[in-house]
């Protein structure tokens, strides 16, 4: 260890640039009289985001000096993801998150972007002068390599960090954190992993378990990843990247329900990570979970007021959610739910005026809502102000079309509805993601509650037949037919026990029966998951009654 | 800076009907705790403007030597309550020690030099395995706490032995009573709140080693007396 001289060697101030962002006069002055006592002369402050960020995008920053609490408004998180996010500072500038807290990761929700230090109050001038000193030289020392970063020549950088290890004891984490990141990024996973064990090997250390769990999910080793990130949470209840690389493990191992109790449980930790509530509510949305989605898009639309990750998005998934759970619920919760979807919706179109197709994609679900509530009338009137966007299905926006045949159904329009996501399924042929919203909707054109009821029927049923007791799969899949008369799976299911119990009876009206089910999707696109089966059962069903 | 309750601890816990007594004591505390944040910033202000009148001035030291007392005990009454919910962790992380040390003094710089103290930086060109958080709190506390009992002279040494890190705080004070020197851990129960020292110091310190493992082994204070000052001796021993 032959360069603990690096840090004593002064800074010098005097050439670098700085920003104070904090809502305190006294605050402000006392890092400005600091900083000039070093040598500082080009120091810029501001008492909130906006204005400090304006200032990023002009000029030139060295070191950002932020509070991370502002008062109302904008927090230092905010501005540091703003900054990063448009990259008005550059990589060779230094953050510094000024907090009163020792818990940071929890508070602060950061996903992204994370500071390069925190300063913890109170500070005082030897604490700040040593502090950036020794920020400015390992900034200095590590230049070469993120500039390479920079440039995205990661096999230049990787060479730059092997060459630096012997040399530099000092930065070795970053060094190996570095390394094994670089050869992630590139895909060279066996790699990472092998710095990743190297380091675990020797002691059990944070970081490099979670940098194994993320290289044993990319590889696909999901169980093994889950199991690792699990006892790393077990470990380090305070380490939100863990959980979220856990919920990740489990859910691509096909876990959803788990993976959402874990992002659940990070939620409640660190409430403030905007991009985990939107993991959070479409993970509970796939699981059928309306009222946990529900309450993570509110999280996600409130947190998004002063984020740069804010979107309408958001908004219409509220509206949308809201709209599933209050749909033909007239009690006083789905009436406060109604409402809110509306006067979420309503908040969109005055956030976002300007954006294509805003006002459209409102009233299609202020619609469905308002029919939810039994008030045809109001959702006709809701459709009619945007008439003219939607009538044309050859043009309009694929996604939209969906969620306005949804409502069409909603209105008892069912023909229209088909119609309509005919068209649209000939024009996203080749959108398998889309075509699958298409035929969920065609199969089940109901509401959320009833949807969840013929579903726990088909699989009722489906077990049913496995204990080869016929007659009640037949009961049972009827059943859930009587809800959804077009489902093509259960159309199918229901043909099949009919053929085989035709098979055991001879009973030549079973075959009638099966036709019918068949002819109910003479409709069905070639496109479809069951097109396929339904070809080869109608063949067989031919010569059966041939 | 201005008083905040996005970071209190628990506060997703809060309803009005099932008051939980500790959430309500840490959310106190940690309002506390930022207040004399700010105290204690206003002091080093203070004592950088009136530079020709405090630097002797016995009553502004004992202010602030009190203030970061204070200060201390809240930040370590905090941990140990996460260190209860369960929910406070080491993340151990690779630290050249000689640079964690020299930027660990400067807090305490105007302090020392405002008493007049003879201070002493003596590390090894290691690296160390530690949670810097966390151990930034022992030592600010063992600082502080050799501030009051020595006379002239404080040394803060690290090295390395039987394979771990050794971190001391040496003083030339009349060292620690015979009662107090142990090593390992005392138990919280056996804290004395009528004595007027708790020891909470030294159980938050004595908390905090054990969070640090490596393997079998453990981290683990040590008090004792001597050394070349010839006063008490704390020893935080990190695997």
């Amino acid at each position: 260890m032959n360069d603990s001289s690096a840090t004593s060697t002064s800074t010098n101030f005097a050439k670098l640039s700085y920003l104070i962002i904090d809502d305190f006069e006294s605050f402000r002055l006392s890092m400005r009289e600091m900083l000039q006592s070093f040598g500082a002369e080009r120091i810029e402050s501001y008492t909130k985001a906006s204005p400090a960020i304006q200032f990023c995008a002009y000029n030139h920053v060295d070191i950002v000096l932020c509070d991370f609490n502002l008062g109302e408004g904008k927090n230092g998180q905010h501005i540091l993801e703003e900054l990063r996010h448009k990259k008005l500072l550059k990589r060779s500038s230094i953050f510094l998150m000024i907090t009163a807290e020792t818990s940071k990761q929890m508070v602060m929700g950061a996903r992204e972007y994370q500071p390069d230090a925190y300063l913890t109050k109170p500070i005082n001038r030897a604490m700040l002068k040593k502090r950036l000193d020794s920020l400015v030289s390992q900034r200095a020392a590590l230049l070469p390599i993120n500039r390479e970063i920079d440039r995205e020549n990661y096999p230049e950088a990787i060479s730059l960090c092997h060459k630096y290890l012997p040399m530099q004891p000092r930065y070795k984490t970053w060094l190996m954190k570095t390394l094994a990141d670089l050869y992630y990024q590139l895909g060279d996973f066996s790699h990472a992993l092998k710095i990743y064990e190297d380091v675990l090997n020797q002691r059990d250390l944070s970081w490099a378990s979670l940098g194994r769990g993320r290289v044993l999910v990319a590889t696909g080793n999901y169980e093994e990843a889950a199991g690792a990130l699990d006892s790393l949470v077990e470990k380090h209840p305070d380490y939100m990247e863990a959980y979220d690389l856990l919920a990740e493990a489990l859910e691509k191992g096909g876990k959803s329900v788990q993976a959402q109790k874990i992002l659940e449980k990070a939620s409640e930790l660190s409430p403030n990570a905007l991009l985990r509530q939107i993991q959070l509510a479409s993970l509970a949305a796939s699981n059928q979970d309306l009222s946990t989605a529900s309450q993570a898009w509110k999280k996600t639309v409130s947190l998004g007021t002063h984020s740069i990750h804010d979107s309408s998005e958001h908004y219409l998934a509220l509206g949308q959610s809201l709209s599933d759970l209050s749909e033909g619920d007239t009690s006083s919760d789905g009436h406060a739910s109604a409402d809110e979807a509306l006067a979420t919706l309503r908040r969109m179109e005055r956030r976002f005026p300007d954006e294509e197709n805003i006002k459209v994609c409102s009233r299609v679900v202020q619609s469905r809502v308002h029919a939810g509530q039994g008030n045809p009338i109001e959702a006709n009137k809701a459709l009619e102000s945007v008439a003219d966007q939607l009538s044309d299905a050859e043009t309009i926006d694929p996604g939209l079309g969906i969620d306005y045949a949804k409502t069409l159904f909603r209105l008892n329009r069912d023909q229209e509805a088909k119609a309509l996501l005919g068209t649209l399924s000939q024009r996203c042929a080749d959108n398998p993601l889309l075509l699958q919203k298409i035929e969920n909707l065609l199969d089940e054109p109901v509401g959320f509650q009833q949807k969840l009821k013929a579903r726990a029927l088909n699989r009722d049923g489906i077990k049913v037949f496995e204990t080869n007791n016929l007659d009640d799969a037949i009961k049972t899949f009827n059943e859930a037919l009587s809800i959804v008369p077009d489902h093509a799976a259960l159309n199918l299911n229901l043909c099949q026990v009919l053929i085989k119990k035709y098979q055991n009876s001879d009973d030549n009206a079973l075959l009638k029966q099966a036709q019918n089910h068949l002819d109910r999707l003479d409709n069905l696109p070639e496109q479809h998951r069951q097109y396929r089966r339904l070809v080869s059962l109608r063949k067989k069903l031919q010569g059966m009654m041939a | 800076m201005t008083p905040d309750n996005s970071d209190r601890p628990g506060t997703s816990r809060k309803s009005a009907q099932n008051i939980d007594f500790s959430m309500v004591l840490a959310s106190a505390v940690h309002d506390m705790k930022n207040s004399l944040g700010m105290l204690l910033n206003s002091l080093d202000d203070l004592r950088r403007e009136q530079n020709e009148t405090i630097p002797e001035s016995s009553k502004f030291n004992t202010l602030q030597y009190e203030a970061e007392r204070l200060h201390n005990d809240l930040v370590q009454l905090l941990g140990i309550y996460r260190l209860g919910e369960n929910n406070l962790s080491a993340h151990i992380e690779e630290h050249f020690v000689p640079d964690f040390l020299s930027e660990h003094m400067a807090r305490h710089t105007p302090l020392l030099e405002g008493l007049d103290i003879e201070f002493e930086l003596e590390a090894e060109d290691i690296n160390g395995f530690f949670d810097a958080d966390l151990l930034t709190g022992v030592l600010n506390n063992t600082l502080n706490n050799a501030l009051r009992y020595t006379r002239k002279k404080i040394k803060l040494k690290a090295t390395e032995r039987d394979g771990y890190l050794v971190i001391a705080v040496e003083d030339d004070g009349d060292g620690y009573p015979e009662n107090m020197q142990h090593s390992g851990t005392p138990d919280f129960k056996t804290l004395d709140f009528k004595s007027g020292s708790t020891s909470l110091g030294l159980f938050f310190a004595s908390s905090v080693a054990s969070l640090h493992t490596k393997g079998e082994k453990t981290g683990s204070i040590r008090l004792h007396n001597g050394g070349n000052l010839g006063g008490g001796i704390f020893e935080i021993w990190l695997p």
